[in-house]
C-alpha cells in the first residue's frame, strides 16, 4: 500500500516536471550593451530596444512552440573588451531550456570584435546596432551580422556633404581615440584628401575628458570652413559644442552617428542650432517606425540613437527563429539572409558577409530637434 | 533599557535621520519643481528596517544572547579543526590538484570563463605581493606590466610568428626591463609619493599604448592573436608532430592553471629566501635594513623587476586567451583592484590573496544578476569586507616576534 | 600671442578647478595620512545637487529674475550637503579603521568610491545632466583675447575660497587645533583637542570645497555626470603631491602647475592633446625626483605603507 502510494506521487511529479516543461517553454535571446560606465546611455537604449521588440513580437503571436520570450540582458561596463568577453562567454555557456538563441549587440566596435570571435566558436548569431567599424564583419564570421551601417559609407556621405554643399576648403578633425571614433575619422581625412579639401590638422582628444578648451582653442585661431567631430558619445560631443559655442568658434560643426542623441541637444541646447551630423536614414513616417515608436515611447520614454536599430535586430532575429522554426545557427542564418522585410529604422536585408547596407544621410539640428537636411545619394536638400 | 541600549538607539535614530537628508536632495527634488518623497521614502524603509535588524542582532550579540550558539559554534569548529588534522596534508594537496585538474569537466564554459580570470588575476595579486606586500613599496601602476607582456605577445605573434611558448620568457623579461625602468626614479621616494608616481607610470604606458599607432595600432587594438599550440605526435602515415592550436577555453584554462601554479611556487620560495628576508627586513624598516649591510637599492629595484614578470607571464596569457588586445584593459583602476584583491586577502599571504582575487571575481559575477546594482553592491561590500577583517581575509604568519607583540 | 594668453587663461581656469578638487585631498592626507578615493565621488555630487537646486529654482522661475543669488544659495546648500556626505562616509567607512594599515583604509575608501558612483548613477540615471548656463554666457573680450564668465567666476571663486581657508588654518583656533592633530593626535588629545571631531571638520571643509569646485565645472562645461569625478580626482591628487602633499599652499600652487602643462602641452606640442596626461604625470615625476617630497613639502616621516 504505501510503496504503490509513493509510486503514485512519483509518477504524479514526475508528469508535473514532464508537463511543466512542455508548458512553460521559454525563447532566450541574449544583449550585450553597456549598462554602466560612460556609454550607460546608448546601451540601456539598446536594452530597451530589444525588449519593445520582445513585446511586439510576443503581442503579434510570439514564436510557435514557445510561449514567452525571455531577454537575457548582459552589461559589458563601458565596452570594456575583457567584460564585453565575460558577458560572450556567460550568454555562450547557457545550455538545455537556457540556451540562447542569438544575441544582439554589442555596441562599440571594440567590443564587437572580442565577443563575436566568441559567440561565433559558439555557434550563436549576433546582431550588432550599433558598431560600424568596417572589422566587425569583414573577418569572415559566419554568424555576425549588423542592422547600423558602415564607416567607410559614412566618411564618404560625410565628404560629399563638405565638398558639394558646404563647399568647404579647409577641415579641422577632431577624435577621441577609441576604436570606432579615430577609425572614422582617419576615413574621414583620407576621403577628404581624395576629394582635394585640405585637413589642417588631424587633432585627439581622450575618451571621458571633459575641458576642451584647448583643442578648441586651437581650432578657432586655425579657423577652418568645417570642424568635424568624431567622438565616442553623445555626452562628450555635447560638452565639446556647448564648450566650442563659447570659445567662439564659427566654423560650420559637423558630426557623426555617436552623437545623435537626444542628450546632446539636452546639453548643448542653442549651441548645438545648425550642427550637422551624419546619421543612417531612418523614415520615420513609415509604418514600421510609427508601430515602433508607439511600443518603445509608451514603456521606455525617448527613443534614443540605437533604439530602433536595436528594436529592428531583434525583430530579424526573432523572424528567423520563427520562419526557420529552429534555434539552430546555421538555420538562423539562412533565414536572416533571405529576409527582406521593412524594419523601424531601415530595410532590413543583410548581405552574405553580415552587412545591412548603409544609408548616410546628413541632419540638421533645427529648433531643438534633429531634423533630415542633405541627402548624399541625390545631393538635394530633404 | 539599559543606558548603552539607549545610547545605541540614539545614535541609530541620528545615523537615519542623517542618511535621510543625505537621500532625499537626490531622489526628491523634481527638476519641474516639486518635492517628492515616495521614492525616497521607498528607499528610505528598506534601508532603515534593515540597518534596524542588524541594531537589535548587534544588541543581543552584546548583552549574550548568541553565547550558547557561540559556544556550541566553537566546540563544532574545534572537533572539525581536529579532524582535519587527523588527516595527513598530503592528501589534502591530491585532492586540491584533482579538483584543479577536473574543474573543467564538471564545469561548463562560463565557470571555466571565471575561472581562468581568477587565476590570471591570482598571478597578478601574487606579482603584486612581492611588491606590496614583500618589500612594502606600494604600487599603484602594476597593471602597466601586465599591458606589456599582453603587448609583447600579440606583437611578436602577429609580426613575427613567434610562438606562445617562446614569448611567455620574452614578456617576463620585458616586463622585468620596464619594472627596473619605472623602479629607478621612484626608489628615491618613500609612501605615498611613491604611490602617486607608480599611478602616472601607469597611465603614461596605458597613454603610450592608445597613441602610439605604428606600433601598437591605437585604440584599434590587435585582433587574430594566434592561440598557444602544442605539437602533437601523429602516426599516420609516419610518424611526425603537427601543430594543435589550444583554443578551447578548457584548454586555456589548463594553460593558465600551469602559470599560476608556478606563481605560487615561486612566490613562495622568494619569500622564504635570503632575498624575501631582506626584502621584509626593508618593510620594516628601511634605514635599519641599509645599517645591516642589506643593499636596498638593488633589492628594491630586485623587488619591482620580479612582480613585474609575474605581470607580464599573466599578461602573454591574456592576450592569447582573448586573442585580441586594445588599452583599455590597462587602467588604473584595474590596478587598484589587483590592489584590493592583495590587501583583501592579506598583505603577504598567498592563500590570502588566492582567496581575495577569488572574491573579487566573483562576487561581480554573482551580483551579475542584479544588473545595475552590481557594482553598487561591489563598492560596499568592498568597504564591508575592510572592516569586518582590516588585515585581511587570511593574514600572513609573520616570522618570530617582535617586541611591541610581546605580553 | 593672443593664442598664447587664450590657452594661458584656459589653463589657469583648469588649474582653479584642480585646485579647489586637490585642497581636499591634501587636508584629509595632511591629517590622517589616507589617499581619500572617495574625494571625487564628492566633487561629482556637488555638481548634481547643484543642478538639483539650480532645476528646482528655475522651474519656480526665480533664476530669470535673480540668477547670481540662486547661484550663491546653491552653492551653499551643496556645500552644505557634501560636508555632511563626507562626514557620514569618514564615521562608517574610515573611523573604525583609525588603527589599521594604512592600506585597509585605502581599500575602504576605493569600496566607497565606487559604491558613491555607482549610488549617483542609480538615483540620477546614466545620461548627462545639463546646467542651466544662459546666465553665464558672453565675455569679455580683450585684445582678441576673450574671457568667458563663466571662467572669471571660477578663479574669482577659487580665490575667494582659498583666502578664507587660509584664514581658518592659520588665523583660527579650529585652525590651530587641525594643525595639532595633523602634527601628533595623541598630544592634541591630551592638551583637550576633541581629534576625532577635528578630523570629521577636516573632511567636511575639503568635500565643501569639491562640492564647489563639481558646481563651478557643472557651469563651465555644461553638465554633470556620475563618473565625472574620477579622471580629475586623480589629476588633483597628483597636483596635491606635487604641491607636497599636506600643504595647503603647495596644493594650489600643484593644481594650477598641472592644469597650465595639460593646456599648454595640448597647445603647442604636436600630438599634445592625446599626450597631455603624459606630460602632467612627467612633469610630476621629475619634480618628485629631484624634489623628493614635492615642491612645498616637509619632510615625511618614513611611515610604511
Amino acid at each position: 500500500m504505501k510503496k504503490s502510494l509513493a509510486r503514485i506521487l512519483f509518477l504524479a511529479l514526475a508528469l508535473c516536471l514532464v508537463a511543466g516543461g512542455a508548458w512553460a517553454k521559454t525563447l532566450k535571446i541574449g544583449s550585450i550593451s553597456p549598462l554602466t560606465g560612460p556609454y550607460a546611455a546608448d546601451g540601456t537604449d539598446i536594452k530597451n530596444g530589444v525588449l519593445a521588440a520582445i513585446d511586439a513580437f510576443t503581442a503579434a503571436g510570439g514564436v510557435p512552440g514557445y510561449d514567452k520570450i525571455e531577454l537575457d540582458a548582459q552589461d559589458d561596463a563601458s565596452c570594456d573588451g575583457k567584460q564585453t568577453v565575460a558577458a560572450a562567454n556567460k550568454l555562450a555557456s547557457q545550455s538545455g531550456d537556457n540556451k540562447i538563441a542569438g544575441v544582439v549587440g554589442a555596441y562599440c566596435s571594440g567590443a564587437t570584435i572580442p565577443a563575436s570571435e566568441i559567440l561565433d566558436e559558439a555557434g550563436i548569431v549576433m546582431i550588432s546596432p550599433g558598431s560600424t567599424a568596417e572589422k566587425v564583419t569583414e573577418r569572415g564570421l559566419k554568424y555576425m551580422f549588423r542592422t547600423c551601417g558602415r564607416d567607410d559609407d559614412q566618411s564618404k556621405a560625410v565628404g560629399k556633404f563638405m565638398k558639394d554643399y558646404l563647399k568647404a576648403k579647409t577641415v579641422f578633425i577632431v577624435d577621441d581615440k577609441t576604436t570606432y571614433s579615430q577609425g572614422l575619422a582617419d576615413n574621414v581625412e583620407k576621403e577628404c584628401k581624395a576629394l582635394g579639401l585640405t585637413v589642417i590638422e588631424h587633432d585627439h582628444v581622450n575618451a571621458g575628458d571633459r575641458d576642451f578648451s584647448a583643442v578648441l582653442t586651437k581650432v578657432k585661431s586655425a579657423n577652418p570652413d568645417v570642424f568635424y567631430i568624431s567622438l565616442q558619445n553623445s555626452s562628450s560631443g555635447g560638452l565639446m559644442v556647448s564648450q566650442a559655442k563659447r570659445v567662439g568658434i564659427t566654423s560650420k560643426l559637423v558630426a557623426q552617428d555617436a552623437v545623435f542623441h537626444p542628450q546632446l541637444i539636452d546639453n548643448a541646447k542653442e549651441a548645438a542650432e545648425g550642427m550637422y551630423l551624419t546619421f543612417g536614414f531612418i523614415d520615420e513616417n513609415s509604418p514600421a517606425y510609427q508601430s515602433f515608436a508607439k511600443i518603445y515611447s509608451a514603456k521606455y520614454g525617448k527613443i534614443g540613437a540605437y533604439s530602433s536599430y536595436a528594436y529592428d535586430a531583434a525583430t530579424a532575429l526573432l523572424t528567423a527563429i520563427k520562419n526557420s522554426g529552429s534555434t539552430d545557427a546555421e538555420k538562423i542564418r539562412a533565414e536572416l539572409l533571405k529576409m527582406d522585410m521593412p524594419g523601424a529604422a531601415k530595410r532590413i536585408k543583410f548581405k552574405e558577409n553580415g552587412d545591412s547596407g548603409s544609408n548616410y544621410i546628413v541632419l540638421v539640428i533645427k529648433g531643438g530637434k534633429f531634423v533630415n537636411f542633405w541627402d548624399p545619394e541625390t545631393g538635394k536638400t530633404f | 533599557m539599559t543606558r548603552e541600549s539607549r545610547r545605541a538607539w540614539l545614535t541609530f535614530a541620528v545615523a537615519l535621520g542623517w542618511f535621510f537628508l543625505l537621500l532625499w536632495p537626490l531622489t526628491g527634488i523634481k527638476a519641474d519643481g516639486s518635492l517628492t518623497f515616495d521614492q525616497t521614502l521607498a528607499i528610505f524603509w528598506r534601508v532603515a528596517a534593515a540597518a534596524a535588524v542588524l541594531v537589535v542582532f548587534w544588541r543581543l550579540k552584546r548583552k549574550g544572547s548568541f553565547d550558547g550558539a557561540g559556544r556550541g559554534l566553537a566546540t563544532a569548529r574545534a572537533a572539525l579543526a581536529r579532524g582535519i588534522s587527523v588527516v595527513p596534508a598530503w592528501i589534502w594537496w591530491i585532492l586540491l590538484a584533482a579538483g584543479a585538474l577536473s574543474y573543467p569537466l564538471l564545469t561548463n564554459r562560463y565557470g571555466q570563463d571565471v575561472a581562468v580570470t581568477v587565476l590570471v588575476y591570482i598571478c597578478l595579486g601574487l606579482g603584486l605581493n612581492v611588491v606590496v606586500g614583500l618589500a612594502g613599496l606600494l604600487d599603484l601602476g602594476y597593471i602597466a606590466f601586465y599591458g606589456v607582456g599582453a603587448y609583447t605577445y600579440a606583437l611578436l605573434s602577429v609580426n613575427y610568428g613567434l610562438s606562445f611558448w617562446l614569448c611567455l620568457p620574452l614578456a617576463a623579461a620585458l616586463a622585468a626591463i620596464a619594472g627596473c625602468i619605472i623602479g629607478y626614479p621612484t626608489l628615491r621616494m618613500r609612501g605615498d609619493y611613491l604611490a602617486i608616481v607608480t599611478l602616472g607610470f601607469g597611465e603614461i604606458v596605458r597613454i603610450i599604448l592608445n597613441n602610439w599607432m605604428e606600433l601598437t595600432n591605437g585604440p584599434k587594438g590587435i585582433i587574430s592573436i594566434p592561440p598557444p599550440s602544442i605539437y602533437v605526435p601523429e602516426l599516420e602515415p609516419t610518424l611526425h608532430f603537427v601543430p594543435f592550436e589550444l583554443r578551447k577555453i578548457t584548454y586555456a584554462y589548463y594553460v593558465i592553471l600551469g602559470l599560476a601554479v608556478f606563481t605560487v611556487v615561486a612566490v613562495h620560495r622568494l619569500n622564504f629566501s635570503r632575498i624575501g628576508r631582506a626584502w621584509e627586513a626593508i618593510r620594516e624598516d628601511e634605514t635599519a635594513a641599509e645599517l645591516m649591510g642589506v643593499n636596498t637599492f638593488l633589492l628594491k629595484l630586485l623587488a619591482y623587476a620580479m612582480g613585474a614578470v609575474f605581470g607580464g607571464l599573466a599578461g602573454a596569457f591574456y592576450a592569447a586567451r582573448y586573442r585580441f588586445v586594445n588599452p583599455d584593459p590597462f587602467t588604473f583602476i584595474e590596478s587598484a583592484m589587483v590592489l584590493a584583491m592583495v590587501v583583501l586577502g592579506g598583505l603577504g599571504s598567498i592563500p590570502g590573496i588566492i582567496l581575495g582575487a577569488l572574491a573579487l571575481i566573483a562576487l561581480p559575477e554573482v551580483f551579475r544578476g542584479f544588473e545595475l546594482y552590481r557594482m553598487l553592491a561591489f563598492g560596499g561590500a568592498m568597504t564591508v569586507m575592510m572592516l569586518v577583517r582590516p588585515a585581511g581575509l587570511i593574514p600572513a604568519k609573520r616570522m618570530g616576534q617582535r617586541s611591541e607583540e610581546r605580553d | 600671442m593672443e593664442y598664447f594668453f587664450q590657452q594661458f587663461i584656459n589653463g589657469i581656469t583648469l588649474g582653479g578647478v584642480y585646485a579647489l578638487f586637490a585642497l581636499g585631498y591634501t587636508m584629509v592626507y595632511g591629517i590622517i595620512q589616507l589617499i581619500n578615493f572617495a574625494h571625487g565621488e564628492f566633487f561629482a555630487a556637488g555638481g548634481y545637487v547643484g543642478v538639483i537646486v539650480l532645476s528646482f529654482l528655475g522651474a519656480h522661475g526665480y533664476m530669470g529674475t535673480h540668477p547670481w543669488l540662486c547661484l550663491a544659495f546653491s552653492l551653499v546648500l551643496t556645500m552644505g550637503y557634501c560636508a555632511m556626505l563626507a562626514m557620514a562616509v569618514e564615521k562608517i567607512a574610515y573611523k573604525p579603521l583609525r588603527r589599521s594599515t594604512r592600506l585597509s583604509v585605502l581599500l575602504s575608501a576605493l569600496g566607497m568610491s565606487i559604491f558613491l558612483q555607482n549610488g549617483l548613477m542609480l538615483t540620477q540615471g546614466v545620461y548627462d545632466k545639463a546646467y542651466p548656463t544662459a546666465f553665464v554666457q558672453g565675455g569679455l573680450d580683450i585684445g582678441g583675447v576673450r574671457i568667458s564668465i563663466m571662467q572669471l567666476l571660477i578663479l574669482g571663486l577659487t580665490a575667494v575660497l582659498l583666502f578664507i581657508l587660509n584664514a581658518l588654518v592659520f588665523r583660527t583656533r579650529i585652525g590651530k587645533a587641525m594643525r595639532a592633530t595633523a602634527q601628533d593626535k595623541v598630544m592634541s588629545a591630551l592638551v583637550g583637542i576633541n581629534s576625532n571631531r577635528i578630523i570629521s571638520l577636516t573632511f567636511a571643509i575639503g568635500a565643501g570645497l569639491a562640492a564647489a569646485a563639481g558646481i563651478m565645472v557643472g557651469l563651465y562645461y555644461g553638465a554633470v555626470r556620475y563618473d565625472m569625478g574620477f579622471v580629475p580626482g586623480v589629476k588633483a591628487f597628483a597636483a596635491a603631491v606635487l604641491g607636497g602633499i599636506g600643504n595647503i599652499t603647495g596644493a594650489m600652487l600643484g593644481g594650477f602647475i598641472i592644469g597650465m602643462v595639460e593646456i599648454m602641452a595640448a597647445a603647442y606640442v604636436p600630438h599634445g592633446g592625446e599626450y597631455k596626461d603624459v606630460f602632467a604625470f612627467i612633469i610630476l615625476i621629475a619634480v618628485l625626483y629631484f624634489m623628493p617630497t614635492g615642491i612645498m613639502g616637509e619632510n615625511v616621516d618614513d611611515t610604511r605603507v
